[in-house]
């Protein structure tokens, strides 16, 4: 046994595979031990906010100033217009602000501001302009509007008593705070998504939800194709017959068809997190029930089976002793196969909207289907599907990998 | 050796595998260019590659030839010069099945509408609704009037110019026997409309006589009712009609059923093509809206075309692309399009909503299941739930927020928003996410956890109901998953149930439903008394198949006598004492709660192609109404090509 596990771990293949689910595995616990925050909190008021954190913009207005002599208005004014915005600007006032193409010179931006300042009006008549150009200089006007000025911001308090506005605070250009000093800040490494749930700990929470599926799923579909295999192999004759007659049909139709009818007959009310571990289990055992039962077949005249039988030993005990561990490493390739395919499976019955429902719990599957049906991956929120498919790609990806390591180390012909 | 072989073998495949994807691709766009040499190899695959590229280089320029050249189209019937047709998107989303406006299970989206405002393409109605200052507006028809101030009956005369699509002149007689043929074959305005419309006759060719049902006190049933089959009714032709009656042998059922493909209509387009790809509309060139007395000139697009999308993203995919000009599609954080992405792409409104909002869709509670008759069960449903995150994350911003529209039974337009005093109900409003509040509202009437399981139980059943709403309606499926979170938090276990669309309204027409959600009618002359029927009226409750209103099957005495007398009424200050009071009936028994508010009809548009759509505050007075519906179908007539 020891020299067993030795070999496995000697194989690299076997090792990538199990350093990465391990790794997946060590995440799903301990994260949630350090960032205690209920996965499906809806914390962001809105869609898809960006990766990053965000601090409090009262606590930054009270908070403590730092003075930093940096020149703060060349990075406002290039966020703020692009060099598009500064070709559009010029556009606009070449066609409809009356100023000669040669007095612009777009390289010198306050000089561009200067004549915009002058010249624009969101009333000129735009003879040919659309709708949508219209309203993007209107937005583009709004957006630079004192931009030059180097004015204070003035933060203003409404009095109480008389309702007027009093200066509380005034804020200069170059105040700076320290993110540190902000004590309501969040911080999203992977952004939200559609519901302002926090991506990365909705992720973790998922990937666990989709390790105890597949684990469920793969323990139930094992140990049913095992036994099934292992009587209709061992025992032979009508038995074998009769399982083998289920194990057909179950196989002719298709398994996920099967798994969406009992999924939807079930009802959302029932279908927790196990259930659809069971679910997936009982529709997917009938490959591991006919290799299983080739296997024993091939085993059951062996020399050493026969010299069990002729002394005496119960059917129970042959099965047991002197068949099942010649079966071993190939039952814990299958059931880490197993595995893989429950992940996937619970993936593609929550894409559909038959998994567990979405105000009980997180998964990987139900995570893509908002993420699609938000549109993330056609308005560029790239946190909201890529970690998940990632995720998804490393477990089924490590789990393969483990199993072609074991399939090398016992399988003879593949020794090298 | 022997892998060093394998290994060959699989990048030999490889590159076959690639070549021949390359050749298929090649093959799929174009017929000029075969592949010459399907054999595997390295050399022949980058040939082919090359191969690919020329056809992506012919394609394009076949896109430039379209654009600019008629008459390479006509070759291909079902491709129409891209700067003579105007695309839609969010309309249509499977083969059309008929042309027929007496057909109950139509799917023609573009062509058969007949709700708040009709649409208007190839059948026409009298006049059109303008959802922006309720008012009706001239189409088929000049001008309306009431006969007497009882409100008994009503002439209208109908304009000199109209005529059919085949040249004949349209008369009252073509409208008379229009009502008549709806009626006898109880299409669904047919069942609907006698309740408040006794006859409609023709005086003359130009003068219709509409008389009103009228109660036992002589007084018409609904006057409101009456204005809203001008609107609504589609006139269709006499001889057309008696052609399709001839050949259903004026079977009811039939005449239903009738495809109706070689149609006569009245309106600016007719059929031109269609299949499972898309549908396409021609203009007629012979439309008598271009008399002076109408518009004055023909609608700018030669072709209408929508194109079969599988689903939301594939239009979106399309609007961005620029093969879509004018789309009706829920778009998460459409601002993006313009602020991000930099398209030429603009909504009606150019921050939240976007549009313009008219109705509000809600959260139905059946009042006869067990648990959700009492009243502290709903009303602490509406009280917990989230509506600032519905609207910010479901709706995506897209709706005024419940603050500044408090909640009512009349929508967030400025014009029923005056008709109703919202100070006397500000108490009876509940703000949301109060879930302390509606955890005291219910123990206080002793529904509490006893069992210890997280769910409160009444009678000894478990608060357990089931949430519906269609499959694939994102804002919708999104806000009952943020109703059932909040609901958990009471105590209250809500689970989301998405059916397909027809077994959603066979479950809420059946009263076969817990909680459900949907919209009440938005913007249209009998509005707000119409959405109040749709809240508050045991008129509908009664109904066995109820597709009218009111899928609570609430039932409220005093709300039923207020709305029996409010259609009659013509005091301004009366009639806002009665909205007040069935607001206050509505706040109280809480039988819904509406959601969020949305627009009836809205559009994104792409202004690659055309330009000059109605925008918000931009004088022409047209609503946003997809171009197509009552009014905004003027939207049309404005359209031009951008230069």
């Amino acid at each position: 046994m020891k020299n067993t596990i030795r070999q496995v771990f000697h194989s690299p293949k076997f090792v990538i595979g199990f350093i990465i689910f391990a790794a997946l595995l060590l995440t799903t616990i301990i994260y949630p031990i350090v960032v205690a925050t209920d996965p499906l909190e809806m914390v962001g008021n809105g869609n898809f906010f960006k990766p990053g954190t965000y601090v409090s913009v009262k606590d930054a207005v009270e908070g403590s100033k730092y003075t930093l002599n940096v020149d703060v208005q060349s990075a406002s004014l290039g966020s703020k217009i692009s060099a598009e915005d500064k070709e559009a600007m010029k556009e606009w006032l070449v066609k409809f602000g009356g100023v000669a193409e040669a007095d612009i010179d777009i390289e010198d931006a306050e000089g561009l501001i200067g004549l915009w300042e002058a010249n624009y009006s969101e009333n000129a008549e735009q003879k040919g302009l659309t709708s949508s150009k219209k309203k993007y200089y209107v937005r583009l006007n709004k957006n630079i509007d004192g931009i030059l000025l180097n004015n204070d911001v003035i933060i203003a308090q409404e009095n109480s008593e008389t309702g007027e506005l009093e200066q509380s605070a005034s804020i200069g250009s170059q105040e700076f705070v320290n993110t540190k000093d902000v004590a309501n800040r969040r911080t999203f490494i992977l952004g939200t998504d559609n519901f302002g749930r926090d991506v990365l700990t909705e992720l973790v929470h998922a990937t666990k939800t989709s390790l105890r599926v597949g684990l469920i799923a793969g323990v139930i579909a094992t140990l049913i194709g095992l036994f099934l295999g292992l009587i209709s192999g061992y025992v032979g004759g009508v038995v074998d017959d009769l399982i083998m007659f289920i194990t057909n049909m179950f196989t002719v139709i298709p398994s996920f068809v099967l798994l969406i009818l009992i999924s939807y007959s079930v009802g959302q009310n029932a279908r927790g997190v196990n259930l659809v571990g069971i679910i997936i289990g009982i529709t997917s055992w009938t490959w591991t029930t006919r290799s299983v039962r080739s296997q024993v077949i091939s085993l059951r005249n062996r020399d050493h089976v026969n010299l069990s039988k002729l002394s005496g030993h119960s059917m129970m005990r042959i099965v047991l002793t002197d068949i099942l561990p010649y079966l071993a490493s190939y039952v814990v390739m299958a059931f880490i196969l197993q595995i893989s395919s429950g992940i996937l499976a619970e993936a593609q019955l929550s894409m559909l909207g038959l998994g567990p429902s979405t105000s009980n719990a997180a998964t990987l599957g139900l995570m893509m289907n908002w993420a699609t049906l938000y549109a993330a991956p056609l308005n560029g929120s790239w946190w909201a599907y890529f970690p998940v498919v990632i995720t998804i790609a490393l477990i089924a990806f490590s789990l393969n990998l483990m199993n072609t390591g074991l399939d090398q180390v016992f399988n003879p012909q593949l020794r090298d | 050796m022997k892998t060093r072989s394998k290994k060959l073998v699989a990048l030999f495949a490889t590159v076959a595998m690639t070549a021949s994807l390359l050749a298929g691709c090649g093959g799929g766009g174009s017929n000029t260019t075969e592949p010459s040499d399907t054999q595997a190899t390295t050399d022949d695959a980058a040939a082919t590659d090359d191969a690919a590229e020329a056809t992506d280089d012919a394609a394009a320029t076949d896109d430039a030839a379209e654009a600019t050249d008629d008459t390479a189209a006509a070759g291909d019937t079902n491709s129409t010069p891209r700067n003579e047709t105007l695309y839609f998107a969010g309309q249509q989303w499977g083969t059309i099945n008929d042309w027929n406006p007496f057909s109950t299970n139509s799917n023609n989206a573009m062509c058969v509408q007949q709700k708040d405002s009709s649409r208007t393409l190839i059948y026409e109605t009298m006049f059109m609704f303008n959802m922006l200052d309720g008012q009706l507006y001239p189409l088929l028809a000049t001008e309306w009037a009431w006969d007497d101030d009882a409100m008994t009956s009503m002439t209208v005369k109908l304009n000199a110019d109209a005529h059919w699509s085949d040249g004949t002149p349209l008369t009252a007689n073509d409208v008379a026997y229009t009502w008549d043929a709806n009626v006898k074959y109880e299409s669904s305005l047919g069942m609907d409309f006698p309740n408040y419309v006794e006859s409609i006759t023709a005086v003359d060719d130009a003068t219709v006589s509409i008389k009103c049902k009228l109660d036992d006190a002589g007084n018409p049933t609904n006057p409101l009712k009456v204005q809203q089959l001008l609107q609504q009714m589609y006139i269709m032709q006499k001889a057309y009609l008696e052609k399709v009656e001839e050949r259903t042998g004026a079977d009811k059922e039939a005449m239903k059923l009738d495809k109706m493909d070689d149609l006569v209509a009245s309106g600016p387009y007719m059929p031109f093509f269609d299949d499972d790809q898309k549908v396409v509309f021609i203009r007629d060139e012979n439309y008598w809206g271009q008399a002076a007395s109408m518009w004055g000139k023909l609608p700018a697009p030669k072709y209408i075309a929508h194109v079969i999308y599988a689903d939301n993203n594939a239009g979106q995919v399309a609007l961005e692309a620029g093969d879509v000009d004018v789309c009706q599609q829920f778009t998460t954080d459409v601002q993006k399009l313009w602020e991000e992405k930099n398209l030429p792409i603009t909504t009606y409104i150019d921050e939240p909503p976007y549009g313009q909002c008219a109705t509000m869709p809600s959260c139905w509670m059946n009042v006869e299941k067990p648990g959700l008759d009492q009243v502290e069960v709903r009303k602490a449903i509406a009280m917990a739930t989230d509506f600032d995150q519905i609207i910010a994350s479901a709706m995506s911003n897209q709706s005024p927020t419940f603050a500044q529209v408090p909640r009512s039974t009349m929508n967030p337009t400025d014009g029923e928003q005056a008709m109703y005093d919202q100070a006397a109900v500000k108490d009876l409003q509940f703000v949301g996410k109060d879930i302390e509040g509606a955890k005291a509202l219910l123990d206080e009437a002793g529904i509490v956890d006893s069992d210890g399981d997280g769910i409160r139980e009444y009678n000894g059943t478990p608060l357990s109901f089931k949430a519906e709403c269609p499959d694939g309606w994102t804002d919708w499926m999104a806000s009952l998953e943020i109703v059932a979170s909040s609901a958990k938090e009471i105590g209250i276990d809500i689970q989301t149930f998405f059916p397909d669309t027809n077994t959603f309204y066979d479950d809420i027409t059946t009263g076969n439903f817990e909680i459900c959600m949907n919209s009440p009618s938005g913007a249209s002359i009998t509005n707000p008394w119409g959405r109040c029927m749709q809240f508050l009226s045991s008129q509908y409750a009664d109904l066995e198949v109820n597709w009218s209103g009111n899928w609570s099957q609430y039932r409220n005495d005093e709300a039923d006598e207020i709305l029996a007398k409010i259609p009659l009424e013509t005091d301004e200050a009366t009639l806002k004492e009665y909205y007040t009071r069935l607001n206050e009936i509505y706040l109280t028994d809480v039988p819904s709660f509406a959601l969020m508010y949305r627009p009836e009809l809205f559009y994104i548009v792409n202004e690659s192609v055309w330009t000059g759509y109605p925008m918000k505050d931009d004088g022409t007075n047209i609503p946003p109404t997809d171009c197509t519906d009552g009014y905004g179908i003027a939207a049309l007539y404005n359209l031009t090509l951008v230069e």
